[in-house]
């Protein structure tokens, strides 16, 4: 795997590694979390489609505040997924230890598995709230 | 998830002393330490005689994985040959212009039913065949969690599928296309809508079975030490799929039971003149459809997963990459359904946001074959056939890919909808995505299920003839549907142009047969003369692998304690110390049959989880099942109501007589030092799980039928029309209170069980069921003035009540079977697995009657 791998490196902090594993050990719930940026897509997805579509039902127009409070919106999921990438990637902590794949059954290398799974579908739910919000600028209109 | 998982204190008062005890990881020298042959032996024969698959006819009451998955995968298999024929009858027919080789009502049948069988009867449920089958080995378990569970969904599926089937023999097949939109398929005279609606109900609740299944075992059945960084791609792949099952089988199901009523009780969910609305049809379809296509391409592409390391003959390249296109396709996927109806007149900005999403799924889905092309172009190559079969696959999958993306835009879509143009293109994608890597698995597979090899000469043949077949049918219909011809017409004039392509198609489609039938002679033809096979004969580096040839019931003779992804690469002496029983559970000392149960994260072990054996209730469950789905369909329900009451019979029978009984010790030795509980409760239980996981698919079906109620709000200006009746607000509000009450008790006797006050829990339990009938017969009693058959408001009404009353019905069942196993034994303060399952049921449940009762009491008063 990779040629920067290098578990000896780890073994020469014992302080910080019984630190780490406590953190490891606190994250049981982290299966959950590596679905939080998809999530924030499927949210923001929904938000606008129903919005849009109980407009257009409803009034025939789609009107001006409720496009900029949807832009906002977009703007608001992309940094909350910002933000969950940016924990995702320390997570991974790749510049640290220059381990990209993790393939070690220990619990660090899990640890910072999930990181590297969360922050890459954090990059995908960003270009996917990007890609929904485009209709919103581009498209007018209920026809 | 739980932190309970990982700290025992937080598990009860009695969780100190059913805590695992021993040393955990074992060292090398635990491991290295020899096991006496006299013991291996009288271990191996203790596991054999636990695990022996039972003789003559008694066989087909098996339950085990091994057995189960090999019917479930030859039945999908069958019913995929009888579609294929189906196919080529369409072909036939639409050879030659002005064709009268059938008539116009047996193409309608024929092409519906090629449709519904492919997708219900041959790519989902081989999907589930197929893990159910492989998964367990691949993660060193004995079996499936819930072996029965298993056995059931499959009996299900063979009934349900036989009978849908077999309705084309008496010509009475459902013939409105495979998606049923009303109002053709509403309207349609005879049974054909109704066979098609209860069905494939009956199937798609055999899917969720399966899912659940598959979800738990993938959670909590992997070796110890298999950390979710390490498991096998399958598995993250299954897990994914299992999601996305759980929540796009439901809409369909809601769907189906909206139209069932309809076309039973002349309720008018879809009748516009009513009031109803085609299109929340359409919804709920797709919402289920497009995911669909995902649900089966996911775990094809999975089965490559496995295949490309061992060919390159090293680990995956981008292993996290894969695990994001599985997750993230497994997101995105939600939000394409509406690209099957971009000429349905919605407004185009709703447009925009499904093309959007559309192409965005496109990167998750490349991401994946971008990984396998690498791991092969940096590892050492040895093709083998199996590999020759996903080749092939991929390059059929990018073609259907490309061309979805073009129909993914949505003024493209405007011009090809409806065309041949599109059938290329879903043939495309499920060729390439599931046929090819399907078959590519049975060849890579067939050692490990059948301990024989197939043939490559035969294999070579099968796999040319059907690719040149395929590319020769389905290439031409891209220009057939560019040129105008419209799908599902049975016959066409001359001189279109339209000709030769349609000619060529059908020419061509007899080389596909072909192709089959090599490679049905190919797995059919006998071998017991073919020597004895190596036993990991790819060198792949995967722990089903591991498998014993000649064959062994038990699965894994040990179980394996795993650090590396691919274990039998990177840990020397795994094969020979799981042989030797050196691992966890090397033996059956009591005679039972025993799986591990671990954490959800890192794999720790937590318990020994006593699976069923042999048994003809799961028959007699899944008979009676499938009369209670059967009879409506020719609109007789006596019986059905009848067979309804039996299988419920059957299956508390089932339950009560093998599912958390006290076992006859607390604490058993597993080996390696490692002592573990033999029994758990709550979210420490495989159980606990699986109620919570039906429970989630069974909210997103309740949930879509409230859409329902708020689809027709948005869609109709005069919803609730204003003359309308509503509910009475009272007696909704009675049976809001009511059923909090009987959540309330329910919940309390949990808690008075466990802290050992048996007469306060008995009582609660027995004052439960009374409040939950009182809370349903409120609910009733509050639409009953409302008529049904009138508009769709007091239809919609109705159908919110039938639902929160039939599951009342199910939760008086649980609390009544509480208190029994209270008074009988079977549930004490220690071993109280049930009645935390109930509890987590009812949680549910009270949530979904709340919802209803504020649709039903509140809604009107703020929607009017």
């Amino acid at each position: 795997m990779s040629a920067r791998h290098d578990p000896q490196r780890r073994r020469d902090r014992p302080a910080e590694r019984d630190e780490e594993r406590r953190a490891f050990r606190e994250e049981a719930e982290s299966l959950v979390r590596i679905t939080a940026a998809p999530t924030i897509w499927s949210g923001h997805f929904l938000l606008c489609y129903c919005a849009v579509a109980i407009a257009c039902a409803k009034a025939g127009a789609v009107p001006g505040w409720l496009t900029g409070g949807l832009l906002a919106a977009s703007v608001a999921a992309l940094a909350a997924i910002g933000w969950v990438g940016w924990r995702a990637f320390r997570q991974w902590n790749v510049t640290d230890t220059g381990d990209f794949s993790n393939p070690e059954g220990e619990a660090e290398d899990r640890h910072e598995f999930l990181g590297h799974a969360a922050f890459l579908l954090a990059i995908i739910s960003f270009i996917g709230v990007v890609y929904v919000t485009m209709p919103l600028l581009l498209v007018e209109g209920c026809r | 998830m739980s932190r309970r998982d990982d700290s025992p204190a937080a598990a009860g008062e009695h969780a100190d002393e059913r805590a695992p005890r021993g040393p955990y990881p074992p060292t090398e020298a635990m491991l290295a330490e020899p096991v006496p042959p006299e013991l291996q032996a009288a271990q191996a024969e203790r596991l054999r005689k636990a695990w022996e698959t039972p003789k003559g006819w008694r066989y087909w009451s098996a339950v085990n994985n091994s057995e189960v998955g090999v019917w479930y995968s030859l039945t999908a298999f069958c019913f995929m040959l009888l579609a294929g024929l189906m196919a080529l009858m369409i072909r036939v027919q639409l050879a030659v212009p002005e064709n009268d080789a059938i008539s116009a009502d047996l193409f309608n049948q024929l092409f519906t039913m090629h449709g519904s069988a492919m997708m219900f009867l041959f790519a989902v449920p081989i999907f589930e065949a197929i893990s159910i089958l492989i998964l367990p080995a691949m993660l060193g378990a004995r079996d499936m969690p819930f072996p029965r569970l298993s056995a059931y969904g499959y009996w299900s599926f063979l009934i349900g599928g036989i009978f849908v089937m077999g309705s084309i023999l008496f010509d009475v097949a459902p013939r409105a296309g495979w998606f049923m939109y009303p109002p053709l398929a509403t309207e349609e005279k005879g049974p054909g809508s109704d066979i098609w609606l209860l069905g494939l109900s009956f199937i798609e609740i055999a899917s969720i079975a399966a899912a659940v299944e598959l979800i738990v075992g993938t959670l909590k059945c992997r070796p110890p030490g298999m950390r979710v960084n390490i498991m096998p791609l399958y598995a993250w792949y299954v897990m994914v799929v299992g999601g996305m099952i759980l929540f796009a089988f439901p809409p369909l199901i809601a769907g189906d039971f909206l139209f069932e009523l309809e076309r039973s009780f002349d309720w008018p969910f879809f009748d516009p003149t009513r009031g109803g609305d085609p299109m929340l049809w359409q919804h709920l379809f797709w919402i289920f459809g497009h995911p669909e296509v995902y649900i089966v391409f996911l775990p094809s592409i999975a089965i490559a997963a496995m295949i490309v390391p061992t060919v390159a003959r090293r680990p995956i390249v981008g292993y996290s990459w894969i695990v994001l296109s599985a997750v993230g396709t497994g997101f995105l996927s939600f939000g394409l359904w509406v690209h099957h109806m971009f000429t349905t007149g919605l407004p185009n900005i709703s447009l925009g946001f499904f093309s959007a999403a559309s192409e965005a799924v496109v990167i998750p889905t490349g991401i994946q074959l971008f990984a396998f092309a690498a791991t092969l172009m940096v590892g050492r190559v040895r093709v083998n056939l199996p590999m020759l079969w996903i080749a092939g696959g991929l390059a059929i999958f990018t073609a259907g890919g490309l061309t979805g993306v073009m129909l993914a835009i949505a003024p493209f879509d405007f011009q090809a909808h409806d065309s041949y143009f599109v059938v290329a293109h879903l043939h495309y994608t499920l060729f390439g995505g599931m046929v090819f890597p399907v078959i590519a698995g049975v060849y890579y597979f067939y050692p490990f299920i059948a301990k024989k090899r197939l043939s490559d000469r035969l294999g070579k043949w099968a796999f040319w003839l059907i690719f040149v077949g395929f590319n020769l049918t389905f290439l031409p219909m891209h220009l057939t549907g560019l040129l105008g011809m419209p799908r599902r017409i049975y016959a066409y004039p001359a001189g279109l142009g339209w000709d030769w392509l349609n000619l060529l198609s059908s020419t061509a489609a007899f080389v596909i047969a072909a192709g089959f039938a090599v490679f049905l002679v190919d797995l059919l033809r006998p071998k017991s003369r073919q020597p004895q096979i190596a036993r990991n004969p790819w060198e792949a580096g995967t722990l089903e692998w591991s498998h014993d040839v000649p064959e062994e019931a038990w699965g894994a003779r040990s179980v394996p304690y795993i650090t590396k992804r691919y274990p039998l690469w990177d840990q020397p002496k795994l094969v020979e110390r799981m042989d030797a029983g050196r691992y966890y559970l090397g033996d059956a000392e009591e005679g039972f049959r025993e799986t591990m149960i671990t954490s959800v994260i890192d794999a720790r072990p937590l318990q020994v989880q006593r699976v069923t054996g042999p048994t003809w209730k799961t028959h007699g469950a899944a008979i009676f099942t499938g009369g209670a789905f059967i009879f409506p369909t020719f609109h007789i329900y006596w019986p059905a109501i009848l067979c309804g009451a039996i299988a419920v019979g059957f299956i508390i029978w089932w339950l009560w007589s093998d599912t958390a009984r006290p076992p006859e010790k607390e604490m058993k030795d597993v080996g390696l030092g490692l002592s573990l509980p033999t029994y758990a409760s709550g979210p420490k239980s495989v159980g606990w799980w699986a109620m919570w996981i039906t429970m989630l698919g069974d909210a997103t079906a309740f949930a879509s039928v409230i859409f329902g109620f708020f689809f027709y709000w948005t869609a109709s200006p005069d919803f609730p029309p204003p003359e309308a009746l509503d509910p009475v607000a009272w007696l909704v509000g009675l049976a809001a209170a009511a059923m909090a009450l009987a959540w309330a008790l329910t919940r309390a006797a949990r808690s008075l069980n466990r802290a050992g006050r048996l007469a306060a829990a008995r009582g609660a339990l027995a004052v439960a069921p009374a409040a939950t009938l009182l809370g349903a017969g409120a609910l009733i009693f509050s639409v009953l003035h409302m008529s049904p058959t009138a508009h769709v408001y007091p239809a919609i009404m109705w159908a919110i009540m039938v639902w929160v009353v039939v599951h009342s019905g199910v939760g008086a069942i649980m609390q009544l079977y509480c208190l029994a196993g209270s008074l009988a034994g079977k549930m004490t303060p220690r071993f109280d697995a049930d009645i935390w399952n109930v509890a987590l049921f009812w949680h549910f449940h009270a949530l979904s009657a709340l919802v209803a009762c504020a649709v039903l009491g509140l809604a009107p008063m703020v929607l009017t």
